[in-house]
């Protein structure tokens, strides 16, 4: 690693500074507060770049950025508040024989899926931010998570219901009537 | 909440998939069954449209969600503050420096040299590959800044604007089994490199093509470096963030082709694109200094050769 100051920071440049739109748009999803998410994203780079020796050119910067972010936020959500129980937000089970069909507005305002992913649980969101905002693959998810892929399935799929019954609520404010039985089979 | 029960067990199960489908995770062949179920079933298919719906709202309403002018500028200033501890071996302790450093001494003959040359051209060649590969990435895959249907050459000569127009003809024309859908000129965000960017489709995927001002930067000669050399043009390859990229440079321009394609196919193509593009990068050059009379000549001469 010697010799290589400037080329260093232009490598780090050219394979992290890129990806500061991306990081900044999930920490201010997942932390619910632009100074948050600023500090964070400052914190993930900072790290990115102390670490940057152990990064191998030509891999993945993205995803190793998403894991430095991952990890941070993390560590300050262990030492601020105690994580909300996953098993509280279980799915139904398979043996219900029962699917959640919720009704969602046909135009859905980004205020109000903005809103209805923050009442989605943490665990929950960075899943779907992960997988439907980020387009990470599953594999990758489990990685950055440090979570099995079946957690990652059953968490994505759990947390895209919780968006539609949060989106369900926002319908019933805007006075659509829940669907029927009949309707929904129609 | 509402419940609804399934009477047909198909439907249970397909459902079961939607997010793994929606996610484009599912094997082809339950893919298949997928699709299969839901050209015959209303119910699963709005089902699908609905949670399509949901999920593109969610990315169109978090693709706004973008940071404050001056977070860049902050991270730098951190960075800034935090490099002269880390210029070397990143506050590694000054012992392990001092060992670094004499062992160094110690080996530092021919084959040290030629290695410290290797692994740096190496570096350079997987940043410059790395300018193409996010613009493909950030453009045409998250972006997907594409039509389904190609523009015309009309529209794409006005996007081009006319330093650029004259690059069209020589790309489509040498693209072979492919179409060109967009051509434009774009950047990455947090970045003020602008990019010219065609966008082709054809063997089931897309491919960029990408020129970026060199910016007096250069790739490394060496005979390890090249992947091949038709018509003088040195092609570098290399894989990066799972795309494959060939790259070479004219006078002025870095020119990328990136895809999820094979390497080699990557590289094959690159071969047969390369020389004509090479001569039309080189016109555009021309353009400042030469004006618009002798470009176009030099523009002409280099469509002339793809005949």
């Amino acid at each position: 690693m010697l010799f290589r100051g400037k080329i260093r920071v232009e490598d780090f440049e050219a394979a992290a500074m890129p990806h500061l739109n991306d990081l900044y748009r999930s920490a201010s999803l997942l932390t619910q507060n632009s100074s948050e998410a600023e500090d964070l994203v400052q914190e993930v780079y900072l790290e990115a770049w102390k670490s940057f020796h152990r990064f191998e050119l030509g891999t993945n910067c993205r995803a190793w950025l998403f894991k430095i972010l991952f990890h941070r936020l993390h560590h300050l959500r262990r030492r601020l508040i105690k994580a909300s129980k996953v098993e509280a937000f279980a799915s139904p089970g398979a043996e219900d024989n029962v699917m959640a069909e919720p009704p969602v507005p046909q135009e859905i305002r980004d205020d109000d899926i903005l809103q209805a992913l923050e009442k989605v649980p943490l665990e929950f969101r960075e899943v779907v931010l992960m997988a439907d905002v980020e387009e990470f693959s599953y594999k990758e998810i489990a990685d950055t998570l440090k979570i099995p892929l079946g957690t990652v399935m059953s968490r994505l799929s759990r947390a895209r219901e919780l968006l539609r019954e949060e989106l369900a609520e926002v319908a019933k404010a805007y006075g659509i009537p829940p669907r029927t039985k009949e309707a929904s089979e129609g | 909440m509402n419940v609804l029960s399934f009477g047909s067990r198909q439907c249970e199960r397909i459902r079961r998939q939607l997010d793994a489908y929606l996610s484009n995770e599912l094997l082809v062949e339950t893919t298949g069954e997928v699709l299969k179920h839901l050209e015959s079933c209303q119910a699963c298919s709005r089902e699908l449209e609905t949670r399509t719906r949901v999920r593109e709202a969610l990315r169109s309403a978090a693709a706004k969600r973008l940071p404050p002018e001056n977070l860049n500028e902050a991270i730098h200033q951190r960075l800034k503050r935090t490099q002269p501890g880390l210029a070397w071996a990143f506050g590694a302790p000054a012992w392990t420096l001092a060992l670094a450093a004499l062992a160094l001494i110690l080996i530092a003959g021919a084959a040290g040299q030629q290695w410290l040359r290797l692994q740096r051209g190496k570096e350079i060649v997987a940043r410059v590959l790395a300018l193409g590969v996010s613009d493909h990435s950030h453009c045409a895959i998250k972006g997907h800044n594409y039509p389904e249907v190609a523009h015309s050459p009309d529209q794409l000569r006005q996007q081009l604007g006319p330093q650029y127009a004259g690059l069209l003809p020589v790309v489509e024309g040498k693209l072979s089994g492919f179409q060109v859908l967009e051509a434009h000129i774009c950047s990455v965000p947090g970045s003020p490199r602008k990019y010219v960017h065609f966008i082709a489709r054809g063997q089931g995927t897309i491919l960029s093509v990408i020129l970026t001002k060199r910016e007096g930067e250069s790739l490394p000669s060496g005979r390890f470096l090249v992947a091949g050399a038709p018509g003088g043009v040195a092609l570098y390859k290399g894989q990066l963030e799972g795309f494959s990229v060939a790259g070479f440079q004219a006078q002025d321009y870095f020119v990328f082709l990136v895809s999820d394609l094979g390497q080699n196919q990557v590289l094959q193509i690159a071969s047969v694109l390369g020389p004509a593009l090479r001569d039309a990068a080189e016109s555009i050059v021309s353009a400042r200094t030469l004006g618009p009379e002798r470009t176009r000549r030099a523009l002409s001469l280099a469509v002339k050769r793809l005949s």
